[in-house]
């Protein structure tokens, strides 16, 4: 029997969880399309985003709306110092060194954090009241509604700030031809370190409003780096569009797929997309050929 | 005569290691050498990064374990089909995977890895999910002549995995040292040349990729019979990345670089032992610094700098 209901549920938790992936995804979009790099220590950054939400809230008892923010300054500080230290010098390498690298670096982030803050998962605490709000029989939490706020405001800002600004001009000449633009003046190094920067705050902010309903733990990072893929890969690599229609198209795909057959294969479905797209359509699904 | 005195210290191993934990090293060693033999094949010498290698390992300890379960059949049939199992889903997949190269061919692998690794966790009526497949056994060897021959004991089981180990060495030194082998590193370093040459890139990528699986599953299979468990954890990335570590320290696109480093990061971690929490640490690190600063590795350029001048130029890097 079709509930409507119950359709709606899955479609409001694929909206939310799509909104999140979106917001993975579009960093690792963008250092894909600008720097060539694909970057599998990216999922690290929304599961430091998370712990450092954690502990600003509970250890330290900063307001949750500020901690919020701050988390993501802290992440965003050591993406700049990653940045420096590593991904400056991946310039150019071949995709075998970058890739090695990636992984060497996301293993590394995930066992510091196993190593600091111990495997057993944590929820950001947050002020919201746990009572779960109904509208037409969908059911839903003030939380809820305040992350997929948060994430859909986030994805509009980087839409601007990438579309409106000096820098974002920058990044998307340099993303057309590297040379090119350097050429008439972009200074590539600086737009590496912004496109970086911003990409890593972008899934720490993610890590840290997810943090309050999913478990911060520090294997969370290479799934989501994972499932980030699937997006880019959805959305057509370096698309910024792409990586929000495709983050809501997986989320979508995974809520109804989860509801209607299978939460344990509902993984499966991704992986497979991706499989066929980058074999049949390997700009993604929107581009025209 | 330096290699017969190489195969006679790893023939006395037994004799000398009286430790049961060291001899358990020893054996884990052997398989991986065999593991990292066959990534070897497809990283070092035809230059794709395949992250899929573990899931191959995987799927041939999954394939032997089924085959004992299902049909009784014993390891020593098990392991070849194993090495036929995982090197014909290797064929498929590189019929359409080896058509891409770079970025696309490294997300595929994994995609592929992840879709291998849910399906033995989600096929519960064939694979039991999460509780895995325990109890598989080492199974005696017939021998024509003699009879069964128990090898179930550390010391003889050692025996058994070292054959492995040399016998894919040495199918790994003849690839490598034929034409095919020429062919591999000629694509790996000018694709474009090789095909002007009218050799096949598609072709020499698939050889590389079929032998480095096969052989991956036949370890894989070893190590189930082995270890006596079977379960999805075998999917775990950390498979991959110790697989990776073998061979890029111990030095890619040479045999013995990634065969001591096999060695080499089965018994550091263990002596790493008290600072365990560490470990992971420490080789994520290594990783990363290497790939950046020592793209030849660590363990090779070592051997090399030890070796006479003669073995040099016999042997030297691909």
């Amino acid at each position: 029997m079709f509930d409507l209901a119950i359709f709606g549920q899955h479609l409001l938790n694929g909206v939310l969880i799509g909104c999140a992936y979106a917001l993975i995804a579009i960093g690792l979009t963008m250092i894909f399309g600008v720097m060539n790099i694909a970057n599998f220590a990216h999922g690290e950054f929304y599961m430091l985003g998370g712990f450092a939400a954690f502990y600003l809230v509970s250890l330290l008892k900063l307001n949750y709306f500020i901690a919020l923010p701050v988390a993501v300054l802290l992440v965003l500080a050591l993406a700049v110092a990653i940045q420096q230290a590593i991904f400056k010098r991946l310039r150019d390498a071949p995709v075998m060194t970058t890739t090695l690298v990636t992984i060497g670096l996301s293993i590394l982030l995930e066992h510091v954090a196993l190593l600091l803050w111990g495997p057993q998962p944590q929820v950001v605490p947050t002020p919201f009241p746990t009572r779960p709000l109904s509208f037409f029989g969908i059911y839903t939490t003030p939380l809820y509604l305040f992350s997929m706020a948060v994430t859909a405001a986030l994805i509009v800002v980087g839409h601007v700030l990438i579309q409106r600004t000096r820098m974002g001009k920058a990044m998307r000449a340099t993303f057309q031809n590297r040379e090119a633009a350097a050429l008439v003046g972009v200074r590539i190094d600086r737009v590496y370190l912004y496109a970086f920067a911003f990409g890593a705050a972008l899934a720490a902010a993610a890590g840290a409003v997810l943090g309050g309903f999913i478990p911060v733990e520090p294997t969370m990072g290479g799934i989501a780096t994972l499932k980030a893929f699937v997006v880019v890969i959805l959305g057509g690599m370096g698309s910024f569009v792409g990586a929000i229609v495709g983050g809501l198209l997986l989320g979508l795909a995974e809520a109804l797929g989860a509801g209607y057959f299978s939460s344990g294969w509902k993984d499966a479905i991704g992986f497979v997309a991706v499989i066929l797209l980058l074999l049949f359509r390997p700009d993604g699904l929107f581009k025209r050929a | 005569m330096f290699i017969g005195i190489v195969l006679a210290g790893l023939l006395m191993v037994p004799l000398a290691v009286r430790d049961e934990y060291y001899l358990h090293l020893f054996i884990v060693s052997a398989i991986f050498v065999v593991v990292a033999l066959g990534l070897n094949l497809i990283v070092g010498y035809v230059g794709q990064l395949s992250l899929a290698h573990a899931a191959f390992f995987a799927l041939g300890a999954y394939v032997s374990a089924l085959l004992f379960f299902k049909l009784k059949w014993s390891m020593w049939v098990g392991m070849p089909a194993a090495a036929i199992v995982t090197g014909c889903v290797a064929f498929a997949l590189g019929w359409v995977i080896l058509r891409v190269r770079g970025h696309r061919f490294v997300i595929i692998t994994v995609a592929f890895a992840e879709i291998m690794r849910l399906v033995a966790t989600n096929w519960v009526d064939l694979t039991r999910g999460f509780m895995g497949l325990p109890g598989l056994q080492i199974p005696a060897l017939y021998v024509p002549g003699i009879g069964a021959i128990d090898v179930s004991s550390k010391e003889r089981f050692y025996y058994v995995v070292l054959a492995a180990a040399v016998l894919s060495f040495y199918i790994c030194y003849r690839l490598v040292r034929s034409p095919v082998g020429r062919a591999f590193v000629l694509v790996r370093e000018n694709e474009v040349l090789a095909e002007s040459l009218g050799l096949s890139a598609f072709r020499y990528c698939m050889i590389a990729f079929v032998v480095g699986a096969a052989l991956a599953g036949a370890a894989g299979a070893l190590y189930g019979h082995y270890v006596g468990f079977v379960s999805p954890d075998l999917f775990n990335f950390s498979y991959i990345t110790i697989m990776l570590i073998m061979v890029i320290l111990g030095g890619k696109g040479t045999l013995i670089g990634p065969a001591l480093g096999a060695v080499v990061f089965t018994f550091l971690p263990e002596l790493l032992r008290d600072a365990a929490q560490y470990r992971m640490v420490i080789f994520a690190g290594i990783l990363v610094v290497a790939t950046l600063f020592m793209p030849r590795g660590i363990i090779f350029p070592l051997v090399e700098h030890l070796a006479p001048r003669r073995w040099r130029k016999n042997h030297g890097a691909a």
